[in-house]
């Protein structure tokens, strides 16, 4: 195996490990009978099919999203055990039968959702790290990921207001509104910088990063607008 | 929210959150509320000078000094040139263009309503103390931005009684 090879093994490797959640969601979800093996499956999943080379090779732009290819190949993986289980031992009943059968909306979109929390979680704890990193330039740094908490954070997920201006004047020793604005505006860049970087690490390209945070908007929306 | 919890926040969280989440990186939004323009307008009146200035025309630190220094009176604020009988005409200028351009690039963050009262100040300042014009808007066109300026209920009263006085030098001027 060469170097290439082995970047891309260990990237994947990291890549599972990341979401792992999402993906365990999608098999139980998908296979409610797989639940109590859900662990064992995802790891056979991973050193069987994922680890193996070539596999990156498939999930290229002609095959869609990565995360699209990875849903895939795990749904095919688990039916593939699941088939060569019922060879073994062949269902007793209809009913029982049925109970492994994939659903096809819900455990997608439910993977998808879990993807997207996980994508945001690891987005804010880089992007927290990252500002309180001792060799960034502090306090400045400190104080952009506290404005972005306060100000944008905390009225998305606590339902409570915007700090108001004033406060936050003395609480950063902002020295004008150009200041203030400043410093919103570098958290939101810092936020976005370390989305785009969370992403690519999967999406690999710049045009494929694009269109997975329009997916990602995209799905959010069609999500909320159904209540 | 406590510090260590915005992870658990969005594991919490229903899609419309985490859509408002992804927002939050969207430059084009507006940064300021309504209800905080008289705060941020108390706040850039009272800004240094030389902070707003000097970042927006790199290079002119030491004249930007000079100006603010003139006549051995030091203009540390925007309130301070704004409210000086006799205020460096340059300075005015360079306020004026610095509210125009972020005017004109409004990815700044600042809201547009504080550029534009800035922007009209200035001339009116200009107008009203050392009677230059500094503006090529028609005198339509200033004396209605004037007036708009005045009106706006976050503006204090000094700053109102000038850009009245400057809308009323262009009426008599004028007959408009």
């Amino acid at each position: 195996m060469g170097k290439a090879a082995e970047g891309d093994e260990a990237r994947l490797d990291r890549l599972i490990r990341q979401y792992w959640g999402p993906l365990k969601i999608f098999l139980v979800t998908t296979f409610p009978g797989l639940r109590d093996d859900a662990d064992i499956v995802l790891q056979e999943f991973a050193e069987d099919k994922i680890l193996r080379e070539g596999w990156l090779k498939r999930a290229d732009q002609s095959r869609g999203q990565f995360r699209h290819f990875l849903k895939t190949s795990l749904r095919n993986f688990a039916l593939d055990r699941l088939n060569r289980a019922e060879v073994k031992h062949p269902p007793v009943s209809l009913d029982e039968l049925e109970g492994e059968l994939p659903g096809a909306e819900a455990p997608s979109e439910e993977f998808d959702l879990i993807w997207v929390r996980t994508v945001l979680a690891e987005t804010l704890r880089r992007m927290e790290t990252d500002c309180k990193s001792p060799t960034a330039d502090q306090p400045r740094r400190a104080h952009t990921w506290e404005m972005f908490r306060i100000r944008l954070l905390a009225p998305i997920f606590d339902d409570t207001p915007p700090v108001p201006y004033e406060q936050l004047i003395d609480r950063f020793g902002l020295r004008s509104p150009m200041d203030a604005s400043n410093m919103l505006l570098s958290a939101k860049r810092i936020f976005k910088m370390h989305l785009n970087d969370v992403i690519k690490e999967y999406a690999e390209q710049d045009f494929a990063t694009a269109a997975e945070v329009s997916a990602l908007e995209e799905f959010l929306s069609r999500m909320t607008n159904r209540g | 929210m406590s510090e260590l919890d915005s992870s658990e926040a969005v594991f919490k969280s229903r899609p419309k959150r985490l859509a408002a989440l992804m927002e939050a990186g969207t430059e084009g939004a507006r940064l300021w509320l309504p209800e905080e323009l008289a705060a941020i307008f108390q706040h850039q009146m009272q800004a240094p000078v030389l902070l707003d200035l000097g970042g927006f025309a790199p290079g002119t630190a030491v004249r930007l000094k000079t100006l603010s220094e003139a006549q051995g009176l030091i203009l540390k604020s925007f309130s301070d040139l704004f409210h000086h009988p006799s205020p460096p005409l340059e300075l005015l200028r360079l306020t004026k263009d610095f509210a125009k351009a972020n005017l004109d690039h409004s990815e700044s963050g600042l809201p547009a309503e504080i550029v534009s009262v800035l922007y009209y100040t200035s001339i009116a300042v200009a107008l009203v103390r050392l009677d230059t014009r500094i503006s090529q808007l028609k005198d339509a066109d200033l004396r209605h931005g004037l007036l708009w300026a005045k009106d706006q209920a976050w503006v204090d009263k000094e700053t109102k009684a000038l850009l009245l006085e400057a809308a009323e030098k262009i009426s008599k001027e004028t007959n408009l």
